[in-house]
Order: structure tokens, then C-alpha cells, then sequence
């Protein structure tokens, strides 16, 4: 009696915030919890195939779009949050309005992307069939004080894995991999690219090149990205573990299939996702989509048919001019962002980078310094930079220390009026990337809507 | 002018974009025609510290600070014969404890420090974070300092400790008494991450200056350099603190 009450009024809840335009996605599940606490515990035990948990410090979102899709794509109905909604009230909320007019969510399974913070009561109420982390960077350790932290959340929801449940985990980072040690179910995805060459001489931020289990520091063999590689650690010898699903060719365009090893056999999948970060994130799309038991002909039909959320990664077409925008959050993530524009054989590629500092953005814009513009600089044709955002100051010095021109950096605070000064000052055809934190990100799309530019635009 | 500056424990200490302060320093020196070169430090490195004009030293997680912790001791001497010849030093957050007394753990423990800046620090209940605006004792134009403090340790100043600035806005050394960092001789202990010197030119200009002087023997003329970008992205923090320059 008291669940179903919660779940009403939860629901109500949810109706009159959206009708008041507060689109509330989190007071539907404080209203809930406050009249039943066991209302998330309730919801998720009653869904046949369980729930998911997916978690890691970059590519959730997109993982999880992907994900979604091709667990669909096989026929099953997934639950599945919108962005943003990631904390334990969002998680509540996305079960409570999975169903419009029955008490129960209408689906197969959740497929949840979880904050790391979120991890330990999220698991324990949900007790997951399946938790996919994706990797640890850092970020926004204003919220969380340091790496090893977030590590622990995440850890700690492990502990409340399902009897029968697995762990989908990134070979690739050490301090992922590390979370398998001992665990009777592990599936373990990779990459082995050995024509790939990682950028020498740059400069990555160390998160994690200690060895996990006894703080030497490690050894790479290949080393992709930040602390992402193949590794081992010379004094107590953990190492990469061998993953189940192995990336072994990718080519770094958008349009370039994706060639993989399952296992010994190799088959090839479409990819319409610029930069390495990404196919990463579809190998553990992919990883949990086959132990879910999707076959390869309908996950090579649903990645031929995917397209990418709001800001990751995703081109528009504004007054014939193609705008990339690609949201950033710390440094390893825009460092991906930087070397994926890099990659892009356009002479002439303007940049708007929009840094905000609200809560959500993380208020410590520190990182900044920690991303390598001096090195992504040396190979950058000329293009303008406009730095836009609450921070905007902070972004156009950080790109004139980096060695940018000064005269070629227009600060506007503004986003919207940044946007329009762009597209006066450049010309048809010319290329623009957009980098905006999370609000700022919020912003564009509010203006891009209203000026009629994003019908294709899908929710995140 | 050629300066060297000495970067300890780039790997391990390098918490919330500490670089930036290598980088301003090096962007400063570079655009005055200087000579500007940087040698990283790690564990067990030799270093020849007769060849050092600068010495900049970062935070760091706590696994990260524990490796470096006997290393660092072990270069203690050296480095406190460097710091009273004059040679500047910029210290951040963890770096900063280090170069104190001790530092007591949540659990008790006392681990020591350096003890060449008179400061003690303590584990504190919570973490201090959020931005930082202060009134420095330093010898520059502005007097205001911005920066993002995120720390866990409550620092406190002995007798002879002399602090960095007076807090306005945020925490500070320990959130009580208002003060923020210490400085003793060129030694400049703080907890502003942000980074601090570019959004500082003016302290950035200073560590300059001394290194410098120190290295002529005598006072040697600063080219002047356009701070106009700089000041832009401090008078950002100034504003939203509601807070005039002095
Ligand atoms: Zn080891």
C-alpha cells in the first residue's frame, strides 16, 4: 500500500513538474523515497532481466545510448535514463516513469547510468545483474577530493553484484581491470592496435600509472591514451588481463568499420563514432549487448543504424556551415576531443570552446591546465578561436599560453552571441567544433532549438 | 637571461592543473626574450642544484604523496641550503605541508616534514574547496590573489611563520584565522590551486624578479610584459566575490 502510494504520488510528482516547466528529474524520486524508502528496491526487483549498472568516469553516456540500442535491437525492452539522471533520485525516478498508468516499470531490464558516487546504493538496492565500468580519469575532484575515492564508490558497488552477476570491465585501464582480480565472472574488453601510434612526447595527466595492486609503476607495452594500454607491472607482475573482446583495427575516422575479435573469431562492425574514446565505448557496448546473448548480424545492424546523443561528438548542419560538438569535462576526455579534431583532414577547422563553472561543469577549472593544448597546437592548421562561457577568460588564456595567436582568440561570454559572431566571421563550408562543459552544453542546444537548427537533434 | 627551473615529482605531484604554474612561469620568461628551461625531478633522480634558478613543487593524491614522502626527505638538506641561499621556490597544497613541520593524520599519525617553513598541519573535518580570494604580504600590484582551494588538512602558522596573504574569500590556511600560505625568504607555500600564476601574473613576474637578482647578484631590470589577458581572467574571480582590488 505504501509502495504503490509512493509510486503515484512519485508520479505526480513528475506530471506537475513538467507541467510547471521545471522538468524535474529527480523530484518524482525524493517524493517516492520519502514515502517508501524501499520504492527503487521494489521497481528493480520486479524487472525479469534485472538491471544494469554502468559507470566509469567518461563515455557513460554514450556507452549506454549505444548499449541501449542494441539490446533493443534484439527485442528486448530496456528501461534506460536520461542523461543527467544518474544519481540514486534520477535512477528512482527513471523506474517509477517507466510505466505511465500501470505500478509496475514496463520492460525487460534497466540499463542505468550511474554516478560513481551512486554506485554502492544503487547496487544495493538494485543488486545488479551486470555493472560495466568504463575507466577512471580524473574529474571534478571538487566533488569527490581524489581518484582513489571514486575507485572505492565503485568498488563498493560491486560488492552487491548479483549472485549470478558480471563484471564488464575495461582491459584496458589498470585501475578498472584491477576491480576483476578474483571475481569468478569477468568479461574483459580491449584493444591490441599495433599500428596505433600513441602520442610521444605529449604530455597525459598520471592518474594511473601505479600499478594497482602494489603502487609500482607500471610498464606499458602500447599505450593509447592517458593511462590506457596494454601494461604490466615489473614488480608483482598484474598485468593487463587477455580480453574476451579485442579491438584489433580501427582507422579513426567516422567511417571506418571497427574490426574485433571475439574469442579467436573476427568480424568487422560499422562505426559512426569519431575518435578512439568512442570505439572504446562501443567495444563495451558490444561486450554487454553479446552477454545478453544479441547476435553479431543484429549488433552489426544496430551500430549501421546508430546515431550519437546530443554533444558527443555529433555534427549539425548551421547555415551550411558543419558544427561538431563535442562535450568536455576534464582533461583526458577533451585530450580524446583534441586528437579526433586532429584527425579530421579539413584544412580550415574553427574552434568555440565554452567553459562554465557551476556545480555540474565542476567549479574548479584547474584541469584546464592539465589538457595538452601545446602539443595538439604543432599540428593545427589556422582557424579562429572564439572562448565563450562564465570562464571564457580563464580558456582564452589558457590557449595563449598554449601559443595561440592573441589576435586570433575573440572572447564573448555569451554562448549565444558567441555562436553568432562564429557564424558571421566564417565563411560556407569552413568546419567549427564546439567544446562546451555540461551547462554550457545545456545552453547551445537551448539555442540552437530555438533558432530551428536541431530537428534532428536526439535526447541524450 | 637564462633561467632553469627544478619541477619536483611532475608525475606524482601533480594535482588539479598544478602545471599551469611551470607553464606561466615558462610563458613569462619566454615572451621577455629570456631562456626558459625545465628539469623534471622524479625519485632517485641526481640533480645538479648549483645549475637551479626555480623550484616549483605540486600536490598529490595521498598514495601519490606517500612514494615521493622519503625521497623528498632525503633531498631535505640540499634543498634547505638552496631555499636560504634564495633560490625561489613555489609550493602547492601537499608540497606546502611538506615543507612544514609535520602533518598529523586523521588517525593520529605524525608524519614529518622539511620544518623550513614554520607551519604545522592537521587533518581537518572536512575538505576545504571552493574559490579563494586574499590580500597578499608580498611585494606586488594588485595585493589580490584568486585561486581554487581543495584541500583536507587545516595548516596552521608557528611563531616565526609569516603568511602569504590575509583570506577574503574562502578557507584559507585553516578556515579560523584568516590567513592563507606562508613565506619565508623566496619560499611561497599556499594552497591556491587555479592554477595561481597565470591568473597571478604579478607573483609569476616576482619569481622571476628574484631569480633573476639571484642569479646577476644584483637588480636586473623585468622587461615589461602586457598582463592584460591575465588580469581579465583574475578581475573574473574579483567580481563574482564582489570584492574591490588593493
Ligand atoms: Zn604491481
Amino acid at each position: 500500500m505504501r509502495f504503490a502510494l509512493a509510486v503515484w504520488l512519485g508520479r505526480v510528482a513528475g506530471w506537475v513538474s513538467r507541467l510547471t516547466g521545471r522538468g524535474g528529474s529527480s523530484l518524482p524520486g525524493l517524493v517516492a523515497r520519502r514515502i517508501d524508502p524501499q520504492v527503487f528496491i521494489r521497481l528493480s526487483s520486479h524487472l525479469p532481466q534485472g538491471v544494469i549498472l554502468l559507470t566509469g568516469t567518461n563515455g557513460k553516456t554514450t556507452t549506454a545510448a549505444v548499449a541501449s540500442h542494441l539490446l533493443r535491437a534484439s527485442g528486448l525492452k530496456v528501461i534506460h535514463n536520461r542523461t543527467g539522471a544518474n544519481l540514486i533520485l534520477g535512477l528512482t525516478a527513471t523506474l517509477l516513469q517507466a510505466s505511465r498508468f500501470r505500478l509496475m516499470p514496463q520492460g525487460d531490464l534497466a540499463l542505468l547510468e550511474t554516478d560513481e558516487a551512486t554506485m554502492p546504493k544503487a547496487s544495493q538496492e538494485s543488486r545488479p545483474r551486470a555493472i560495466v565500468v568504463t575507466n577512471f580519469f580524473r574529474d571534478q575532484l571538487d566533488r569527490y577530493g581524489e581518484l582513489s575515492t571514486t575507485v572505492n564508490f565503485v568498488r563498493r558497488g560491486i560488492e552487491s553484484l548479483a549472485d549470478q552477476g558480471w563484471l564488464i570491465l575495461n582491459a584496458d585501464d589498470p585501475q578498472v581491470a584491477y576491480l576483476g582480480e578474483n571475481h569468478p565472472r569477468v568479461f574483459y574488453y580491449g584493444a591490441d592496435l599495433s599500428a596505433y601510434a600513441s602520442s610521444p612526447g605529449g604530455y597525459d595527466v598520471a592518474d594511473a600509472r601505479f600499478c594497482p595492486r602494489c603502487a609500482s609503476p607500471l610498464h606499458y607495452r602500447r599505450q593509447y591514451y592517458a593511462h590506457i594500454g596494454d601494461y604490466e607491472c615489473p614488480q608483482c607482475h598484474f598485468r593487463r588481463p587477455v580480453p574476451d573482446l579485442l579491438l584489433v583495427d580501427w582507422q579513426g575516422g567516422a567511417s571506418y568499420p571497427l574490426r574485433i575479435d571475439f574469442r579467436g573469431e573476427q568480424f568487422a562492425v560499422p562505426n559512426r563514432l569519431p575518435g578512439l574514446y568512442n570505439a572504446y565505448n562501443v567495444m563495451a557496448a558490444i561486450s554487454l549487448a553479446l552477454l545478453y546473448d544479441v547476435t553479431l548480424a543484429e549488433i552489426s545492424e544496430g551500430l549501421e543504424e546508430f546515431r550519437p546523443a546530443f554533444g558527443r561528438m555529433e555534427a549539425v548542419s548551421i547555415q551550411d556551415r558543419l558544427v561538431w560538438m563535442a562535450l568536455v569535462k576534464n582533461p583526458v576526455g577533451f585530450n580524446q576531443v583534441l586528437e579526433t579534431i586532429q584527425q579530421d583532414p579539413h584544412p580550415d577547422k574553427n574552434m568555440l570552446l565554452i567553459i562554465n563553472d557551476h556545480y555540474a561543469d565542476g567549479q574548479d577549472v584547474s584541469w584546464l591546465w592539465d589538457v595538452d593544448f601545446e602539443t595538439w597546437l604543432k599540428s593545427h592548421p589556422a582557424g579562429k578561436f572564439w572562448a565563450s562561457g562564465i570562464r571564457a577568460q580563464d580558456m582564452a588564456l589558457r590557449l595563449q599560453y598554449a601559443g595561440v595567436d592573441p589576435d586570433s582568440i575573440t572572447v564573448i561570454e555569451k554562448p549565444s552571441d558567441a555562436l553568432d559572431d562564429l557564424l558571421t566571421k566564417t565563411a560556407v563550408g569552413q568546419v567549427t567544433y564546439i567544446t562546451p562543459t555540461y551547462t554550457a552544453l545545456l545552453e547551445v542546444r537551448q539555442y540552437l532549438t530555438a533558432k530551428g537548427y536541431t530537428k534532428h537533434f536526439r535526447e541524450g | 637571461m637564462e633561467l632553469t627551473l627544478a619541477h619536483l615529482y611532475p608525475q606524482h605531484m601533480n594535482l588539479y592543473g598544478d602545471r599551469g604554474n611551470v607553464l606561466a612561469l615558462q610563458y613569462r620568461a619566454v615572451h621577455r626574450g629570456w631562456g626558459f628551461h625545465v628539469v623534471d625531478v622524479d625519485l632517485g633522480d641526481a640533480v645538479d642544484w648549483k645549475t637551479v634558478d626555480l623550484i616549483f613543487m605540486g600536490g598529490g593524491e595521498d598514495t601519490h604523496q606517500a612514494r615521493i614522502y622519503e625521497d623528498f626527505l632525503r633531498r631535505g638538506p640540499e634543498l634547505q641550503a638552496l631555499l636560504d641561499e634564495g633560490v625561489p621556490m613555489l609550493a602547492v597544497c601537499g608540497a606546502y605541508q611538506l615543507l612544514g613541520h609535520h602533518y598529523r593524520t586523521a588517525d593520529g599519525a605524525v608524519l614529518q616534514g622539511l620544518g623550513y617553513l614554520d607551519i604545522t598541519t592537521e587533518a581537518g573535518p572536512s575538505r576545504a574547496i571552493g574559490d579563494v580570494v586574499c590580500e597578499t604580504t608580498l611585494p606586488v600590484t594588485p595585493m589580490t590573489l584568486v585561486g581554487f582551494e581543495n584541500h583536507g588538512g587545516r595548516t596552521f602558522l608557528g611563531p616565526e611563520g609569516t603568511p602569504l596573504g590575509t583570506v577574503r574569500v574562502g578557507k584559507g590556511n585553516n578556515g579560523t584565522d584568516g590567513s592563507e600560505g606562508a613565506v619565508k625568504n623566496h619560499t611561497l607555500g599556499t594552497y591556491l590551486h587555479g592554477s595561481l600564476l597565470p591568473k597571478n601574473p604579478q607573483v609569476t613576474d616576482l619569481l622571476l624578479q628574484w631569480a633573476a637578482n639571484r642569479q646577476t647578484g644584483g637588480p636586473t631590470p623585468l622587461p615589461p610584459l602586457d598582463s592584460t589577458r591575465e588580469m581579465a581572467a583574475h578581475d573574473v574571480i574579483v567580481k563574482r566575490s564582489k570584492i574591490r582590488h588593493v
